[in-house]
């Protein structure tokens, strides 16, 4: 899984971060208060402007200070009662379509079905969750405006921003009750279509013997299910496990019946799990043995992982803190997902050779290299015994317990190394992990799903807050548009960026005008055009179109940075912190968004 | 200048219900161009327990008059006031009961549960919505159809359900729209007894018409608005009185009485003399005959049949 970021505590981050939002929208509504005085003016001239503004701003706040819970909840109500009304639950058969068929579509043979099937699923949950609640709520208010409905909620009590959020909350609701049927649907789907058993016959495994004919152990195959078949060793009394393929491995343990000897194959082992790591930071040495920020790049490419080189001294180190007896009481077990780089073909089967030791960072003393290959894809466990053999100053092995020697005050260093030459180890600092244990994974799965309810409220917060001032369709519109720029955030930054410093090669091929140029000319976004005056004028263009989207990119939320289905395809428990992130993040927009919305309807005339 | 939204303004006479002080309104285009001028420049006062009819054609400014009282739209230039409070205040609506031309209701909702989710518009706890609307869905004749949904209904019965509604909260005042508009003669009457029952029980009734009969009917006063401009304002018998003419009316008088009548008016010299028997309204001959029909079936009937 990757993790380019650390996460930080929720503690640590959460005051500041208030304050700065406070500041921000502090800063935003003395902006909109001086445009909607500027617009004014131009109406009514500047001192009816202030003294309508003014009132406008008493009046906002007299109305949130006096909104009313059961006028909200009659709101809400209403809003589930229309959804209702529009057959939203037709949705839940298109959901179960969609999971009858997906059996036809998606390969139970690929290397991790797991993640292909979570992924699966909760993508077409969060799509089709999200746009629901966005139909629904960009289209509620503009019918009810049209249909002059709202004339006889607006002629009560009712403040606008009750209507806001009880809009809100009734699309929510709507929203998470479809939401956890087709969670639960979905848990189902998955649960099932990895479960799968495996057969080992007697005639299937070889004793493999010394020379002295004693057996040493035995080794043999599964039968296929779906789509692969697992290589098993045993010992001599049968019990063992088999290797691991798709992301999982099985128990197998003999059994004497009247018949002779069978095996049984246990359930899937680390298929759907949710593993708690304890991460390190990361440093290198490179070939000389010398410290290093950052390890080899082999090549162009995404400079996630840095790679050290086989045969050489080169190093990565992971220094890990708070690790203790208590927690570890067997040894540490080292969980690695190595990336190969290979200069040359070599044996394609077989792994590449590499080692770990274990340091005091006081000391210095280590551990011997424990030695183990490293496969692609997969997720290799290691687990350090307690007791470890250490090569003395004078050439000789000592046994060192790990953390009567090793670990000191909490802390423990792990040294990869790689050790065929002229082949590569690729890590990145969230690769090397001991593992704390496992969370349930029903739990992990709910968690993955409140990422999706936030980009749920979102949505359904953005639709219902350009619906308080734009038509139906413009609404949906709109929020589609939002979600789209905060879904390229990224992209679009590093396109302004390029198009501001003329630096072609952080996004090449220019803005929107010179993009459509190019499609249009045929000209690869490679070549520099040739500069003139059009061409001067058609950059400048961009630039002043690319502007609002960069401001729109830092403001938009970024629906997908919600999503934790990484780590539960990854088979990674879902860190309370980031949920934290995401949940305030998420409380954040909502609040934007209703107070948006609530201004923009209370300044609107209803029944104009 | 305007003050602040829920400050009591007009306190000198706590009479004064609704007042409109050069009150306008003028629609604009996206570009802030003068468009429509719906309503010139008005000033107006409503006094508490009277029935305030705004007369006028189609396109006269009485639907944006309603509309700038209750705060649905925003005055150009003046201010409306309502208790004292500006009308774009909502606080001021808890006292309110507004009736909308079409009865904008939402029709997916039975006539209990679009009672019930209006009381709770109001705040109302729960045991005080379900009586209101108990006694509403009674008073409007609707307790055999509660049940249904209000798409179900016929423009009566949503016409009924939508006083109901603008009654739910026992309204100081209450607007209506064009309250008997596309009622039949039947419907008619009684909203017309409902709004001087609300005049009885004290309450402040605003309501406008195109219907000269309904206004004449029901209203203490009127205004006359026509092309967005107050034509005409007073006591509705003070704007009919024909000051000129004298009407005598009497029952059982023979015909040498007549006469002799006519004689003294010529004497005294009276011009356009008409003594004659005086017709009945159209309403009022169909609202006996519905009451003759329902007291005993079939009678008129049978009588028709005989003259034809």
């Amino acid at each position: 899984m990757v993790l380019e970021e650390e996460i930080p505590k929720f503690t640590a981050w959460i005051g500041p971060a208030l304050v700065s939002w406070l500041f921000v929208a502090g800063l935003v509504a003395v902006f909109a208060a001086a445009l909607a005085w500027l617009v004014q003016s131009a109406l009514y001239g500047p001192l009816a402007a202030g003294d309508r503004v003014y009132r406008g701003i008493l009046g906002t706040l007299a109305d949130l200070a006096g909104m009313s819970p059961r006028r909200i909840w009659a709101l809400a109500r209403l809003a589930v009662q229309e959804s209702l009304r529009r057959n939203v639950l037709v949705v839940l058969g298109l959901f179960a379509v969609i999971v009858l068929f997906a059996g036809w579509f998606l390969d139970p043979a690929s290397v991790n079905p797991g993640k292909l099937y979570l992924g699966f699923i909760l993508s077409a949950t969060n799509l089709l969750v999200c746009l629901v609640v966005l139909v629904l709520s960009v289209f509620s208010l503009p019918a009810d405006i049209k249909a002059k409905a709202i004339q006889t909620v607006t002629t009560k009590p009712v403040r606008t921003g009750e209507i806001v959020l009880g809009r809100m909350l009734g699309f929510a609701l709507v929203g998470t009750v479809l939401l956890a049927l087709m969670g639960a649907v979905g848990w189902a789907f998955v649960v099932r279509s990895v479960r799968h058993e495996h057969e080992l016959l007697a005639a299937d495994v070889l004793e493999m013997k010394a020379e002295d004919g004693s057996i040493t152990g035995l080794e043999g195959r599964t039968n296929l299910a779906r789509g692969h078949r697992h290589r098993v060793e045993l010992g001599p009394d049968g019990t063992g496990r088999t290797d691991t393929v798709q992301g999982h491995r099985h128990a197998v343990r003999a059994v004497e019946t009247v018949a002779g000897r069978a095996y049984e194959v246990g359930p899937p082992e680390g298929l759907l799990e949710a593993r708690k790591p304890l991460r390190g930071t990361l440093r290198f040495l490179d070939r000389q043995g010398k410290p290093s920020t950052k390890g080899i790049s082999v090549g162009a490419e995404w400079s996630y992982r840095q790679y050290i080189e086989g045969g050489s001294l080169a190093a990565a180190i992971w220094t890990f803190d708070g690790v203790t007896e208590r927690e570890f009481p067997d040894g540490l077990p080292l969980e690695m997902i190595v990336r190969v780089f290979r200069t040359y073909k070599g044996e394609i089967e077989k792994g590449i050779a590499g080692s770990v030791r274990v340091r005091n960072p006081s000391t210095g003393l280590q551990s011997d290299p424990i030695y183990f290959t490293a496969k692609e894809f997969t997720i290799d466990s290691l687990l350090i015994p307690r007791q470890l053999a250490a090569t003395t100053t004078d050439g000789g092995t000592r046994q060192v317990d790990l953390f009567g020697d090793i670990v000191t005050d909490g802390r423990v260093e792990v040294v990869l190394q790689c050790l065929e030459p002229a082949q590569y180890y690729g890590v990145a600092q969230a690769d090397f992990y001991l593992r704390r244990g496992s969370g349930s994974f029903v739990a992990n799965y709910a968690k993955s799903c409140l990422g999706i309810w936030f980009s749920m409220l979102i949505v359904t917060a953005l639709g219902v807050m350009f619906s308080t001032f734009l038509a139906g369709p413009v609404a949906l519109l709109a929020a589609l548009s939002v979600v789209l720029v905060g879904q390229f955030r990224e992209f679009i930054q590093r396109l302004f960026e390029s198009q501001v410093t003329g630096d072609s090669k952080i996004v090449p091929g220019g803005g929107p005008i010179e993009s459509l140029y190019r499609i249009v000319t045929q000209t690869s976004i490679t070549l520099d055009l040739d500069p003139n005056p059009a061409v001067t004028a058609m950059k400048a263009l961009d630039t002043v179109l690319l502007a609002p989207m960069r401001l729109g990119a830092a403001i938009f939320p970024s629906l997908s940075a919600l999503g934790t289905s990484d780590f539960l395809a990854g088979g990674f428990d879902i860190p309370w912190d980031l949920l934290g992130a995401h949940a305030m993040e998420t409380l954040g927009y909502l609040v934007a968004f209703f107070v948006v919305g609530a201004v923009c309807l209370k300044a609107r005339e209803v029944a104009a | 200048m305007h003050a602040e939204p829920g400050t009591s303004r007009g306190a000198g006479d706590q009479d004064v219900i609704v007042a409109a002080r050069n009150l306008s309104k003028t629609y604009r285009d996206f570009w802030g161009r003068s468009k429509k001028v719906a309503l010139k420049p008005l000033d107006l006062e409503i006094r508490r327990g009277e029935i305030f009819g705004l007369l006028g054609p189609n396109g006269s400014g009485k639907t944006t008059t309603m509309k700038l009282l209750l705060g649905l739209i925003f005055p150009t230039s003046g201010e409306a006031l309502v208790f004292g409070k500006d009308a774009t205040d909502v606080s001021k609506n808890e006292r309110i009961g507004y009736l909308p031309e079409e009865t904008y209701l939402y029709k997916f909702l039975d006539a209990e549960e679009t009672l019930d989710f209006y009381g709770r518009l109001f705040d109302m706890p729960p045991e005080e919505r379900k009586r209101r609307a108990d006694a509403l869905i009674t008073m409007v004749g609707l307790s055999r159809d509660k049940k249904r949904q209000l798409k179900e209904y016929s423009k009566g019965m949503t016409r009924r359900i939508g006083i109901a509604q603008a009654l739910i909260n026992d309204p100081e005042l209450v607007l209506l729209d064009e309250p008997t508009s596309g009622l039949d003669p039947i419907g008619t009457r009684e909203m017309k007894d409902l709004i001087i029952d609300l005049k009885k029980r004290g309450k402040t009734v605003i309501m406008s018409s195109h219907l000269l009969a309904d206004v004449e009917d029901v209203c203490d006063r009127i205004a006359v608005l026509h092309q967005g401009e107050l034509k005409e304002l007073g006591r509705v018998e003070d704007l009919l009185r024909v000051t000129d003419v004298t009407q005598i009316r009497a029952r059982g008088l023979p015909a040498a009485a007549v006469d002799e009548l006519r004689a003294v008016l010529q004497r005294h010299g009276a011009a356009d003399i008409e003594i004659g028997n005086p017709t009945t309204t159209l309403e009022e001959l169909f609202l006996e005959v519905v009451r003759d029909t329902e007291a005993r079936p079939g009678r008129r009937a049978r009588q028709a049949d005989r003259n034809g």
